[in-house]
Formats: C-alpha cells, sequence, structure tokens
C-alpha cells in the first residue's frame, strides 16, 4: 500500500501543468525577478509560462556559443591527433573559447563545461537515470552475442535496477572495508614482486615500468574482491593460464581504446572497413569469456556445496549468486565492466603517485613521518587506519587532481536547461571538463603545484568547495568502484611509503601524460625503491 | 521520465528494507550467507522504544515523526514517505549529498563523529552550513528524542537567489 501510494503521488506530481517541462521551468524562474515567490509557490507546477520577451532577450541559443569550427576541429582530432592530447585541447579551447563552448565532430553536436559552478550545476540537477553518452555500440555487441548491459553501458531502467543492487554492496565505505585483509595479501605480494624486479637490475633497486606492476596489483586485488579468487598476477612463476589471460587482457585494453571509436563509425561504412568492429568484438569477446570462467567456477562450487549440504560462505561473488538479486547474465555482464573499468583507472593513479612521491622526496619524506608516527615501521595498515593518515588521503586526492583518469565525462542532457546562460535543448552531449577545472589557479591556489597537503583540515568544519576536483564524478552516476580503488589505493601506498625510500631512475625523462581513452603516462615510468631502515 | 521517478521511489522502498538486511551481513570471505535471511534490525523494536524526531521542510513547516534507534535519518525520511524532492538519491551510499540537513548547533555537537567520507561528500553540498550533516549517516539513538533537523533549499531555490542577487 505504501509503495502504492508513494508510486502514485510520485506521478501526478510529474503531471505536467503546462507544455513547459519543469526543469525549465525552475531555470526560467531564475529570470523571473520581478515576481514574488510566494505568487510563484501558488501555482508552481501550473498556470505560469516564461516571460517569452525576456527569454529571447537574455537567453542566448546554441547558435551564439562560441567554439572552433567544424574544419578546425577535424584537423586538429584527425590530423594532428589530438585523440592523444584531448586534455590539453580541453585547456586549450577553454582558455580561447571560454567556460562553456561548442565542437562539432562529424554529426555529433558537444557542448564543453569548462567551469566548477555550471559543473556543479548540471550533475545537480540530474534526473534518477543520467546518461553518460552514446553506448549503442556496446549495445549492439550485447545483442549480437545474447549478453546483457553492465552498469557502464546500460541506460534508464536497467541500470537503476542493476545500480540498485550493486550500490548496496559495494559503496559505502564500510562495506569496503571488510575487503582491507584480502587487499593487504595482495599488497603483500606486490612487495615480494618489488623484490624479485630490482634484484634483477644492476643497481639493485630499479624497477622498470612500474605501471605494469600496478596493472597486475589492481587486476588481482579486483579480482580478489569481484571474483573471490587469485590469478596469480604477481607470482615470479605467473600460471599459464593467467599469463595467457594477463597478455589478453593487456592486448584488450590497448586495442579497446582505438577500437572505443569503432562505434563512431557508421554502421554502412563498416563493410569497406571492416577492422575497428571486428577488433572491438573480439575484445569484448575476450573480456566476457574470462569472467565467464570465473564466474561459473564459482557457481559451480556453491553448487557442489549446496547439493552436499555444505554451508555456503563467501563474498560479493557469492551473494550475488546465492541472492539472485540479479540474473546470472546480468552478472557477467557487471564483472565485467568493473574489471575494464578497475584496472588501468587504479594502476595509473598508483603510476602517477609514486612518480610525483620520487619527484618530491621532501613531501614524501613529511607523509613517510605521518605513516611512522601513526602506524610504527612494521604495522600493517587496514582501511580503519587511513582516518588517521590524512596525508595519505590527501596524496591520492591531489593525484588525481593533477591526473584525473578521465580527463573529461560526458553527460546527455535528460531536460533542457540553461547552462551559463545559454539555452541547451535536451539531448545535447555535454563534455565536463574536469582537467580544466583541477587545473585552474580560480578553484586551486597555485593549481600545478603538486601539495598533497593542501587538502587537510583543520577541523571537521573546515570546507572547501572543491567540485572543481571530482575525479570519481559525483551522484547517482558516480563511479561505484570508488570505494574500493580508494581502499587499493590507501592501502598500497601506505605500505609502500613505510618500506621504501622511493627515488626516480636515471633512466626516466619527463614523463608526460597522454590522453589513451584514459589519461596515462606517456613513458615508462622507472622507479627506484630503497629499503627504510628500521629505527628500533 | 515519471515513470523513472516513481521507479526510483519503488526501489526506494525495496532497498530501505534490502539495506538494513544486507548492511549487517558481513561480506568478507568468510561470512556466513546462511545468516542472510534470519536478519532484521531494528524493525521489532517496541513502540514505546521509538524516538520522535521533526524535520523542517523546505516550506518551513514543521513534521513530526517517529523513527527506532538505529535506523538512519534516511530511512526515517523513506519509512515515513516524506517528500523532500531530491533527498537521498544515491540511497545512503555515500555519492551524492542530497540527504543534506542542518541543524542547530547544540543538536549538531550530539551527532557524533563525521568520518572523512562524509566530509568530503559535504564539499559538495548546496548550502553547505557549519552544522551541516548528512542525513544517511546519522542513525537516531534516544540522545536525540525531540530534535530538530532542517531541509536546506534545493539546487534550484538557491540557484535562483544566487541569480537574483548577481
Ligand atoms: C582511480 C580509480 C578510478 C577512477 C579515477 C574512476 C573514475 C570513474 C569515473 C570518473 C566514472 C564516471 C562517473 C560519472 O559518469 O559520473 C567511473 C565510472 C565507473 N567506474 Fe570507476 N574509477 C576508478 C576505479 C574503478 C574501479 C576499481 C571499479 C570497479 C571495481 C570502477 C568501476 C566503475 C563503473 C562500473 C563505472 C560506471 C558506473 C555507472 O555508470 O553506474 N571504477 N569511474
Ligand atoms: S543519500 Fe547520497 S549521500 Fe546520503
Amino acid at each position: 500500500m505504501a509503495i502504492l501510494n508513494s508510486f502514485t503521488t510520485a506521478c501526478l506530481k510529474n503531471i505536467p501543468g503546462n507544455a513547459l517541462n519543469k526543469h525549465l521551468f525552475f531555470t526560467l524562474r531564475a529570470f523571473y525577478n520581478s515576481q514574488s515567490r510566494s505568487v510563484l509557490g501558488i501555482s508552481e507546477e501550473r498556470a505560469i509560462s516564461p516571460p517569452i520577451g525576456l527569454e529571447r532577450t537574455t537567453v542566448k541559443n546554441l547558435k551564439e556559443m562560441p567554439g572552433p569550427s567544424a574544419l578546425a576541429n577535424f584537423i586538429e582530432f584527425f590530423w594532428r591527433d589530438g585523440f592523444s592530447r584531448i586534455h590539453e585541447i580541453q585547456l586549450e579551447h577553454s582558455k580561447k573559447y571560454g567556460k562553456i563552448f561548442k565542437s562539432r565532430f562529424g554529426p555529433q553536436l558537444v557542448v564543453s563545461i569548462a567551469d566548477r559552478d555550471l559543473v556543479a550545476q548540471v550533475l545537480r540537477s540530474e534526473s534518477a537515470a543520467p546518461q553518460r553518452g552514446n553506448m549503442d555500440s556496446w549495445k549492439e555487441y550485447r545483442d549480437l552475442r545474447g549478453r546483457s548491459t553492465g552498469l557502464i553501458s546500460a541506460e534508464g531502467e536497467d541500470w537503476l535496477r542493476m545500480r540498485s543492487v550493486l550500490r548496496q554492496l559495494i559503496m559505502r565505505p564500510r562495506d569496503v572495508a571488510v575487503f582491507s585483509d584480502d587487499v593487504n595479501a595482495v599488497v603483500d605480494d606486490l612487495i615480494k614482486r618489488i623484490c624479485v624486479l630490482r634484484s634483477q637490475e644492476s643497481d639493485g633497486a630499479t624497477v622498470l615500468n612500474v605501471n605494469d606492476l600496478y596493472f597486475n596489483y589492481a587486476m588481482e586485488a579486483v579480482a580478489a574482491i569481484l571474483y573471490e579468487c587469485r590469478l596469480g598476477c604477481l607470482e615470479n612463476e605467473v600460471p599459464q593460464e593467467t599469463q595467457e589471460y594477463i597478455s589478453a587482457l593487456h592486448l584488450m585494453f590497448s586495442s579497446f581504446k582505438t577500437t572505443m571509436y569503432a562505434g563512431a563509425i557508421p554502421k554502412w561504412l563498416r563493410t569497406i572497413i571492416p577492422k575497428p568492429w571486428e577488433e572491438f568484438c573480439l575484445s569484448w569477446d575476450g573480456l566476457f569469456k574470462f569472467s565467464l570462467i570465473h564466474v561459473n567456477k564459482r557457481f559451480e562450487e556453491i553448487k557442489t556445496q549446496l547439493e552436499r549440504g555444505d554451508e555456503v560462505k563467501g563474498g560479493l561473488l557469492t551473494h550475488m549468486l546465492v541472492t539472485k538479486q540479479m540474473s546470472l547474465e546480468d552478472i557477467y555482464a557487471n564483472v565485467t565492466e568493473m574489471l575494464l573499468a578497475g584496472v588501468d583507472t587504479t594502476s595509473f593513479t598508483l603510476s602517477w603517485a609514486t612518480y610525483m612521491l620520487a619527484l618530491h622526496p621532501h613531501i614524501q619524506q613529511q607523509i613517510f613521518t605521518e605513516v611512522t608516527n601513526t602506524l610504527g615501521p612494521e604495522k600493517v595498515a587496514t582501511a580503519n587506519d587511513v582516518q588517521h593518515l590524512p596525508l595519505i588521503r590527501g596524496l591520492v586526492k591531489e593525484t588525481l587532481r593533477l591526473f584525473p583518469v578521465l580527463p573529461g565525462n560526458g553527460r546527455v542532457t535528460q531536460d533542457d536547461l540553461i547552462l551559463g546562460g545559454y539555452f541547451i535543448p535536451k539531448g545535447t552531449q555535454l563534455a565536463l571538463c574536469h582537467y580544466s577545472t583541477s587545473l585552474d589557479d580560480e578553484n586551486f591556489t597555485e593549481a600545478l603545484d603538486f601539495r598533497p597537503d593542501r587538502w587537510l583540515r583543520k577541523d571537521t568544519s573546515d570546507h572547501v568547495d572543491n567540485f572543481g576536483s571530482i575525479p570519481f564524478g559525483y551522484g547517482i552516476r558516480s563511479c561505484i568502484g570508488r570505494r574500493i580503488a580508494e581502499l587499493e589505493m590507501h592501502l598500497l601506498l601506505t605500505r609502500l611509503i613505510q618500506k621504501f625510500h622511493i627515488g626516480l631512475s636515471p633512466l626516466t625523462d619527463e614523463v608526460k601524460a597522454k590522453t589513451h581513452g584514459l589519461l596515462c603516462p606517456g613513458a615508462p615510468i622507472n622507479l627506484q625503491f630503497i629499503d627504510r631502515e628500521i629505527q628500533t | 521520465m515519471s515513470l523513472l521517478i516513481a521507479l526510483r521511489r519503488l526501489a526506494h522502498v525495496r532497498l530501505g528494507e534490502l539495506s538494513r538486511r544486507t548492511t549487517a551481513v558481513t561480506l568478507s570471505s568468510g561470512a556466513r550467507l546462511s545468516g542472510l535471511r534470519s536478519f532484521t534490525v531494528g524493525t521489532q523494536a517496541l513502540r514505546s522504544d521509538k524516538v520522535t524526531f521533526h524535520f523542517i521542510n523546505r516550506d518551513g513547516e514543521k513534521i513530526t515523526v517517529k523513527g527506532s534507534p538505529g535506523d538512519t535519518l534516511l530511512d526515517i525520511v523513506i519509512n515515513e514517505d516524506l517528500d523532500f524532492d531530491g533527498f537521498g538519491a544515491c540511497e545512503g551510499t555515500l555519492a551524492c549529498s542530497t540527504c543534506h540537513l542542518i541543524f542547530d548547533e547544540e543538536v549538531y555537537k550530539k551527532l557524533g563523529r563525521v568520518t572523512d567520507e562524509e566530509m568530503d561528500m559535504l564539499d559538495l553540498a548546496y548550502g553547505l552550513t557549519e552544522t551541516s550533516r548528512l542525513g544517511c549517516q546519522i542513525c537516531l539513538t534516544k540522545s536525540l528524542e525531540g530534535m530538530v533537523a532542517r531541509v536546506p533549499d534545493s539546487v534550484t531555490d538557491i540557484r535562483q537567489s544566487k541569480d537574483e542577487s548577481a
């Protein structure tokens, strides 16, 4: 009954009194100064239509919005390989055209927003199921193979249904804190691996291309949580089976970024240029295969246990398989998409964080002091200790501010909106320029400096408006793996700083960021890991 | 559009119950799933155990409700079907800050520790004050008997006053 009630009130509330939709109405109200609020209050949902004349003079339309010409954009991206410099172009364009500008990519119009407050406005006025961008190619693959969509590719009610289940499992910090021991076991393996790798170098200290190492770490840690099993990515002798998966995944992750654009190539062109679409499908086949193997393995184990009348114990996957809140296909799709979203993102951030520590020995020493004062030389941190390590949290936040893995994000507007004085019709593709807002001096003093301590709070009422840096997004469609990623990064960085002095290898030149789907290191980062002397 | 909102509300109601069950179950490897179904928290509380709590909605009206100790303030808003537009969008999973509430100073002091994660989300709340908290992070206790929380203006209301002053 209560359910029915809320259902009807929700429906009633949304019957529009006139053709004007509610959102537009509220935004237009802003320009409606002469009316007193109480008058508006009475007839809120109904009679008032916007003062047409006023609207015309104050609100500009898309045609009036500045931005690069379609041709200039085409040359920039396809001729000058702008795709690898998307983050820089974002900065250039926002300097040149302002905080809101439009660009054309073929038939696709994109409105870019490089302003903290406008980004906040968009994300705060989101509806029940926000849409990031066009996912047709992802859906087409899934239809072709009879697979489900996962959180990244699902839309509308489908997305909401799965999100409602998954967020109750892996979004709350306290629900994720219980994975501390699992993650720490993977950290143990990573430390061992570092010791083996550096002993193979002539200086006995260097680990070449640390991102490979962190990739294996992130994959092992996500698998420990998602699949409830260890893959052996960090062992000296990686099991043959896992080795194949790792290479397949490497290939997939790298080809994936190029095939991402497969969706941009119109269907009729596929007969002439078939390769991108074929590779796109092959990548997904591999990703799904990997998940299927692990999910099915656990499923069989559970079945046997049940048949034998044993008690079924387990973690996330077991919970999903036993409670059946989602179908088996939904589970396959979601673990597949989470694995895809959870490995590169975390490993790039870890690469940048340790690179920054190596570049700033003074800051590294500060954090080392905090860690040893809090934990001593030996104690292994768990999620509960992180609250006493504000500089470790600051290190991750500052790294993601300077190197937001997703330098820009997307939203398709689901209502007409007025943004920065422009009328944006429903269905417009927006680009939220996180890279620009993160590096904007207006938002962060001396924004180019690496200063983890800028995130420290004097006390609990010390707040900053930090919409300028939201590396995991904000709101109901934000990163669902955020707390898992944070746990993995906090625990690993704490342990690395506790155990090693991290230095730059002479083999490393200045490393710049490049965009390859995500913002990633443009060259290998080689670091030295030198044991800290344990003071007793 | 309206269908989606309705669906969300539906999900809310169902998940209000669900979350109370699942949060009681530890999900670490080694957790006993067999205990899942038998677990309920706070729902069997006796009437006399209930705590009276007041909300002041965006129109300044006072709404008085009763809740069980252990329920979060967001649970109460959902259980009592209080109509605060857009409130609690992420269902208490610390992703949105739409469950923002403002307290009097004396009440604020009684609310207990703020976690780092809550503070980070509060940074992104609209119309933040020094005595702001997130409703999904506050559990009702006996000591909150008769206390008041104010639901701050919504995004759109604030946007209006900002534009007016500009
Ligand atoms: C440093 C690490 C990570 C960063 C910076 C990051 C960042 C992001 C961002 C910016 C989004 C888009 C949010 C939005 O549109 O508002 C996102 C979505 C997502 N992320 Fe992450 N992520 C990270 C790690 C992870 C991990 C470890 C997982 C999985 C366990 C994961 C799973 C997902 C999923 C499934 C989505 C889509 C959510 C949805 O559409 O409902 N991410 N991530
Ligand atoms: S409901 Fe989203 S943070 Fe409280």
